[in-house]
């Protein structure tokens, strides 16, 4: 707590200390933000063992069927990748999809 | 007992508030000012949602013998705007409004650019420079730290200061902060055009990173715990916006959300612009002081401008030139007039330039900065 009459320095010293205050307290939120930024982003994409995941870790899937590979097994995909993967094959090797049939699909 | 008709009505004129204007004509000033604000809200609409209020509460608290301003009494009861004014005693008008606030607030372009924080900050140099300007110009210190809070360019956090430490500056304090946070797109695109090269007006800002649900949940919480155990005077404003924000974000309250944005806030709006205006009255309203204000008001705000502007283009450099300067001003927290004219002076200098979400990170951190400094200003100055 002040008194008046506030001297020169004393007046200079208040302003100054409430400039760097408001400085500190703005940059420390700016590193919980980074914190909470981090701890969130790993706990979205590393599911605590034990805890309710968001979504289910990949496993096996038959995909949404092509019509010339109508069961697809997908391990470590998911369907967007794998119809990116099929098309890639597709364009690289001159065969149209409906003349391809995938059987399997897995990440390595 | 004989009746007589002119007896009557000379009684009747002699009791009314006409005769009573007449012992103190300065409350027909005060009543004349009312109409020009009246005016500026509607005819020029000037923040008009606060100022029509404002200046309607004016015009009841100056006439005379209404008794609208009473306290209580042990025979008597209180007058309506007394009981009204009450909400600004209190803190509770002002912190209420900052729940609206909140419930208003995306607070995700801020969470994926914290950087803008310091902008933010930067943008409250006009406080202290209008303090230390409000000191030499004669006024106590507590007011002092009022005044300078009008360069927080946020009024409920001047009114609550205002109301804490210089009560019968409250009425120009508050005018004067809505009134400029209202000439906002006059006051800043000079200063920006000077303050900055066509070139960094023209850099284009990189896409801000998506932001998840959960970082927009923990964000309010984090903000409140932190900063109110380390300021406890802040306590009334940042935690009502941050309750607000949570109300907004974690997705289960949509009808508390709603309330708090729309109908709770309109409604505590009328009564704190109905407080605010009835303390107006011409025994501390019609002075130099006022004019001081005002005056202080306005480089308070341009001080502001320029802090955030020079953080901008210290950022700008820092960063190899990924930063537009022009996002800086709007590091005063006017949410969200501030950003839009960012936006605007961007685009002049280079159409293809979206500066609205990269210039709402200061504008909203403008918004915790100025409650920072008024929790600090509080700590010094507060009784």
């Amino acid at each position: 707590m002040v008194h008046d009459p506030l001297s020169l320095l004393d007046a200079l010293v208040v302003a100054l200390s409430g400039f760097v205050i408001v400085f500190l307290m703005l940059a420390l939120l700016w590193g919980i933000i980074l914190v909470i930024s981090r701890v969130v982003s790993g706990v979205e994409h590393h599911p605590i063992p034990g805890m309710a995941a968001p979504a289910p870790a990949p496993a096996p899937v038959r995909a949404a069927a092509p019509a010339a590979a109508p069961q697809v097994v997908l391990e470590g995909i998911d369907e967007t990748q794998a119809a990116c993967v099929m098309a890639i094959v597709s364009h690289e090797t001159g065969i149209p999809l409906d003349q391809l049939v995938f059987k399997s699909i897995k990440a390595v | 007992m004989q009746f007589s008709f002119i007896d009557a009505l000379g009684e009747i004129l002699a009791g009314s508030g006409f005769a009573a204007l007449a012992d103190d004509p300065r409350s027909l000033i005060m009543i004349l000012i009312s109409f020009v604000l009246l005016y500026l809200g509607i005819g020029k609409k000037f923040e008009p949602l606060l100022l029509i209020p404002i200046a309607f509460g004016m015009l009841l608290a100056n006439f005379p013998i209404t008794g609208l301003l009473n306290a209580p009494t042990a025979t008597s009861s209180p007058g309506m705007l007394w009981v009204f004014y009450q909400g600004v005693e209190h803190a509770i008008y002002p912190s209420i409004i900052f729940l609206g606030i909140g419930a208003m607030t995306d607070f995700g372009p801020l969470i994926a650019r914290p950087s803008s924080l310091l902008l933010g900050a930067a943008a409250q140099l006009g406080i202290f420079a209008a303090f230390l300007l409000a000191l030499a110009l004669g006024f106590p210190g507590a007011v002092a730290a009022a005044i300078g809070i009008i360069g927080g360019a946020d009024g409920p956090t001047a009114i609550l200061v205002a109301s804490r430490l210089a009560r019968d500056y409250l009425p120009a304090i508050a005018i004067a902060a809505y009134s400029y946070m209202a000439l906002i797109p006059m006051i800043q695109p000079p200063l920006m055009r000077l303050l900055t090269t066509k070139a960094e007006r023209e850099i284009k800002m990189e896409q801000l990173r998506p932001v998840s649900k959960t970082e927009k949940i923990v964000f309010p919480i984090a903000v409140a715990t932190v900063v109110i155990l380390l300021i406890p005077d802040t306590a009334p404003l940042i935690g009502m916006l941050m309750l607000g924000n949570l109300l907004r974000e974690c997705g289960v309250t949509e009808r508390l959300s709603d309330t708090a944005q729309n109908a709770l806030c309109n409604i505590v709006t009328i009564f704190l612009g109905l407080s605010v205006g009835c303390k107006a009255v011409a025994s501390t309203f019609l002075t130099w002081d006022t004019i001081k204000i005002i005056i202080l008001g306005l480089i308070a705000f341009m001080f502001s401008t320029i802090g955030g502007l020079i953080f901008g283009k210290i950022m700008c450099k820092l960063t190899g030139g990924k930063v537009n300067p022009l996002i800086g001003s709007a590091g005063v927290s006017a949410v969200p007039m501030a950003a839009r004219v960012s936006q605007v002076e961007g685009q002049k200098a280079n159409p293809a330039n979206f500066l609205l979400m990269h210039a709402m990170g200061p504008n909203v951190a403008g918004v915790i900065g100025s409650a920072v400094a008024a929790g600090f200003m509080l700590k010094v100055f507060g009784a």
